[in-house]
């Protein structure tokens, strides 16, 4: 087990710069969720900790080691690829030994090795197949044997579930949690998918454009996001957005109209954010607005209901899924100063009821 | 709909119509398709009359040869090869060995050098790759008889007139830039991920060509030695000009001494000869075709 | 500096026979040949420099100079287009899901793998001799047949025929070209009731230009270069009469025969402009004819 901890890290391809100069300290045992935008530079950022691509500028320690210019296979760590990258032309068996024997690892500990990591993800009768012969499940939990069998201080995951079908993908994620509590090793774990890093992670870095965005647990990303990108990415359907002028210590919105917040709050542009599910329906809540239902969205569960204000913008509202809302109905829609997100005109959070919350 | 066309009278007729354009259509296909049959076989009659001609007059008497469009002989002339293989001045054992040594030596050379530089241009990243890739495949476009004679003059100044090294030596230094373009091709559509996950199992880039592409890449390889072998096989301009020893002639060389042999009354062995020297090319299209036209297609290899 | 050498010294270090070649036995010889085209040489004294008088000479004075490129261009022209459509043709043919397909392709192609063999040539020899197998097919349809191997006027048809034989490599080429159109388009042109001439043109033709292309150039660069069966027809001179001197048998004789190795190197720097020449206005010509999908910008 070890922490991880990046220093002013940076990467240009040319004059292109695909990393801005990050800091990120991942602890001892953390499952840490590197998640954002495709393009965003999070694969980058987990291969440049593999040491697949090299740093620009800053330094990469693992366990207190710079590894800057340690070779990838002497990292003491294991990746899992999106592609799952088996050796076509191995057997399962020598795929997860072909790492071990590099080593001149001795062949008793090798078949220790193999077998165990074969008894933990079940693929015991598949040791003598070749990779094509295997579904897509299987050769992901292969992709993780191999991983497994080094016993690395360190996983590297790259958005390893994205080639699965969406039933495969919730289980694997169940036998991923799984693991990562049996072994206790640290993880970091690549996806664009902000589900599985709310379900998995310790905690999640979101990135964009090769920033670091926030840092903190999935409770504080969904109920503290820093700023108005992290509050859009996280959390699904997205949050509306109210922008609106501060004056003297209230908010003018359109349509609801003044929210006063009192005395913390200076004058300018603010941006008032509320999640689809934050939004109160009929009188409750401390401004309200009327609109029509432009379409129903019904899931089961729960339901998204697309409502038009008067001066022609959409809200988005979550109700319970066994509401009564129909195409054409007025609502009326509250919001709780208490439950909404504040950004200022540079879009960082304005920390207005934060503390009277947690 | 369904209901609408049923009870549709006119809906009906189009139906039938519909189903009667259809039959005559197939039945045009198929008798299209006979007449294309008995075209193609003609066509391939024509083009395979010359070899076939060329099997029957080496089973031929002499004066059945020519003159005659039939291709069974008489009588089967097998003695043909026999005096053919001792008709030259060397036995054709002697040709059919330099022959085998000379190929051989290429394919191996060829594989090895052409897959390394291959390797290098798709896979290792280095100072200058590209500038030495368009090099590369500056040398695909350049005619062979330009370096002909600086060549020539450098083995001279060697010393290696005269012996194999002329012939072999280049293939070791991946002189046939197809092969490079061709392995090159193959090599980039392996997963990349494929060396990354290598590279974290410790495998040096070495162990990688070896271990991980090379396995991968067996149609490449082969498809790379079955025309360096047919072409190593048919080579006659550089045997020509490097050997001048009849002890050293390959199958090429021999079978054109058959030209300038003064007597005309060597025909059937002449023929013979000839046979079998495009037997080994023959067997290893029958036996690779399948390579050899993707080979083909991929990379317009001739 | 360690740094710079482990991330190049592996690609260097696969890359080192490649090298070696390149330099030894591609830039090297361009360089020499390029500076032996300007000196008299005849190997057993050492090179004396006379400027372009090679040059001069070979297209002032030359008969045997013209009459190679004649002979070569005379071949090209006629060879190079008869397999193209011979090539395009079967392939268009083959192009449908008929049965034994695999067998007739390997029946045409036969002939292209085996063609450079000097065999074949020795073979094609024959059967356009006096007597030989043409002879009986023209007699048999009832006219006299020339003396092709002799007649000075005839003599290179023996040879364009034995390329045209070949046109199995590109016809492949045009066999890959042709699964590569999309099925709907054809749907499509049917459904707008085009006929098999309009779907020919508007669809096959400007679907298949690149690899048109491609063959065009393959082809034309081959031709020039023929070699072999030339070396073999016309007894390594170019006989009869010169009327089968092409240009690299020429170049051979210079070299090989006479030892004049500066001459035959000016001759080399020529064929490599004509190549290059033609190569170029393929390439020149071909954004007015050649589309390719995806294309960008």
């Amino acid at each position: 087990m070890a922490g991880v901890s990046l220093k002013s890290v940076n990467k240009k391809y040319g004059t292109v710069e695909a990393i801005h100069s990050i800091d990120l300290e991942v602890n001892d045992g953390e499952f840490l969720v590197l998640v954002g935008p495709s393009g965003c530079g999070k694969s980058t950022l987990l291969r440049m900790i593999a040491g697949l691509e090299e740093i620009t500028d800053g330094t990469i320690s693992i366990e207190d080691r710079v590894v800057n210019d340690v070779p990838a296979s002497q990292r003491n760590l294991s990746m899992v690829f999106q592609s799952y990258a088996l050796y076509p032309h191995m057997s399962v068996r020598k795929n997860l030994a072909f790492g071990l024997s590099n080593m001149k690892m001795p062949k008793p500990e090798i078949e220790r090795r193999v077998a165990d990591a074969a008894r933990i993800l079940q693929i015991g009768e598949l040791m003598e197949r070749k990779p094509r012969q295997l579904s897509g499940g299987q050769k992901q939990r292969v992709a993780i044997g191999r991983a497994i069998v080094r016993e690395p201080q360190l996983f590297l995951f790259d958005e390893p579930l994205s080639n699965l079908d969406a039933e495969l993908r919730v289980q694997m994620r169940v036998e991923l949690a799984g693991l990562y509590n049996r072994l206790g090793t640290t993880m970091i774990y690549v996806t664009h998918d902000q589900v599985e890093a709310m379900t998995m992670a310790t905690r999640i870095a979101v990135l964009s454009n090769g920033h670091l965005e926030q840092l903190g647990t999935p409770f504080e990303l969904y109920n503290f996001p820093q700023n108005r990108f992290v509050a859009s990415f996280i959390g699904s359907p997205k949050m509306n957005m109210l922008e609106a002028e501060a004056k003297g210590g209230a908010v003018e919105l359109a349509d609801f109209g003044s929210l006063p917040l009192g005395d913390g709050v200076s004058d300018g542009s603010l941006a008032v954010g509320v999640r689809p599910s934050q939004f109160l329906v009929g009188d409750e809540g401390d401004v309200h607005a009327s609109g029509k239902i432009t379409l129903v969205e019904y899931l089961g569960s729960e339901m998204f209901i697309h409502v038009q204000l008067a001066s022609g913008r959409v809200m988005m509202v979550q109700a319970p899924g066994h509401s009564v809302y129909k195409l054409g109905d007025e609502i009326r829609l509250g919001i709780s100063r208490r439950a909404a997100h504040y950004f200022d005109s540079a879009g960082l959070r304005v920390p207005l009821f934060d503390k009277q919350d947690s | 709909m369904v209901e609408t066309t049923l009870h549709n009278p006119d809906a009906i007729s189009t139906a039938e119509e519909a189903r009667a354009i259809r039959l005559t259509r197939a039945r045009r296909r198929s008798r299209n398709n006979i007449f294309r049959h008995i075209f193609l076989i003609i066509c391939s009659l024509i083009m395979i009359y010359p070899l076939l001609w060329m099997v029957s007059a080496s089973l031929k008497p002499d004066n059945e040869i020519f003159g005659t469009l039939w291709l069974w002989p008489s009588e089967f002339q097998w003695n043909n090869y026999v005096e053919g293989w001792d008709a030259l001045v060397v036995s054709f054992s002697r040709f059919y060995m330099n022959s085998i040594i000379i190929t051989v030596l290429s394919v191996i050379g060829n594989v090895i050098s052409c897959s390394f530089a291959a390797y290098a241009f798709a896979r290792l990243e280095f100072n200058g790759r590209n500038i030495w890739f368009s090099l590369m495949m500056m040398t695909l476009m350049l005619p062979y008889h330009i370096v002909l004679i600086p060549q020539y003059l450098l083995f001279l100044q060697l010393g290696w007139i005269d012996t194999y090294l002329p012939l072999v030596v280049p293939k070791f230094l991946a002189t046939d830039a197809f092969f490079i373009f061709l392995m090159v091709q193959f090599f980039r559509q392996l997963p990349r991920e494929l060396d990354e996950a290598a590279m974290m199992d410790g495998c040096s880039p070495f162990k990688i060509y070896w271990a991980i592409i090379m396995p991968l890449s067996i149609p490449a390889m082969a498809t790379a030695a079955i025309f360096s072998f047919i072409w190593t096989w048919q080579d006659f301009l550089g045997p020509l000009i490097y050997l001048n020893d009849v002890k050293d002639y390959t199958v090429p060389l021999a079978l054109r001494m058959f030209l300038s042999q003064d007597s005309v009354s060597l025909y059937g062995e002449m023929f013979a000869m000839s046979v079998l020297s495009i037997v080994p090319i023959f067997l290893f299209f029958v036996i690779f075709q399948r390579l050899i036209v993707q080979g083909i297609a991929m990379s317009g290899l001739k | 500096m360690r740094k710079f050498l482990a991330k190049n010294a592996p690609g260097y270090l696969f890359l080192s026979p490649w090298l070696l070649g390149f330099f030894f036995l591609a830039i090297g010889p361009i360089v020499t040949s390029f500076y032996l085209s300007f000196t008299k040489y005849d190997i057993a004294t050492p090179p004396r420099f006379i400027g372009i008088e090679h040059y001069e000479y070979m297209f002032v004075w030359d008969a045997r100079f013209w009459q190679s490129l004649k002979v070569t261009f005379a071949y090209v022209f006629m060879s190079v287009p008869g397999t193209l459509i011979f090539a395009l043709a079967v392939a268009m043919l083959l192009d449908r899901q008929i049965r034994a397909i695999g067998t007739y392709r390997a029946l045409f192609y036969l002939p292209s793998i085996l063609g450079g063999s000097i065999a074949v040539a020795i073979l094609w020899r024959q059967l356009f001799s006096n007597a030989g197998v043409i002879n009986s097919i023209v007699e048999l349809v009832g006219f006299e047949g020339p003396y092709w191997l002799s007649d000075p006027d005839y003599s290179l048809y023996t040879l364009v025929i034995l390329a045209v034989w070949q046109f199995g490599s590109p016809m492949l080429i045009f066999l890959a070209g042709l699964r590569a159109i999309p099925q709907e388009l054809y749907e499509a042109a049917e459904i707008d009731a085009a006929g098999p001439f309009r779907k020919f043109f508007a669809i096959t033709l400007p679907m298949l230009a690149p690899v048109v292309f491609f063959n065009l150039v393959l082809q034309m660069i081959e031709a020039f270069k023929t070699f072999n069966s030339a070396f073999i027809i016309s007894d390594g001179r170019g006989n009869p009469l010169d009327s089968l001197l092409f240009f690299t048998l020429y170049l051979y004789n210079e070299a090989f025969s006479f030892f004049r190795m500066g001459y035959a190197s000016a001759l080399a720097w020529v064929l490599l402009a004509i190549i290059g020449f033609f190569t170029a206005i393929a390439f020149a010509t071909s954004k007015y004819w050649v589309h390719y999908e995806n294309e960008r910008g």
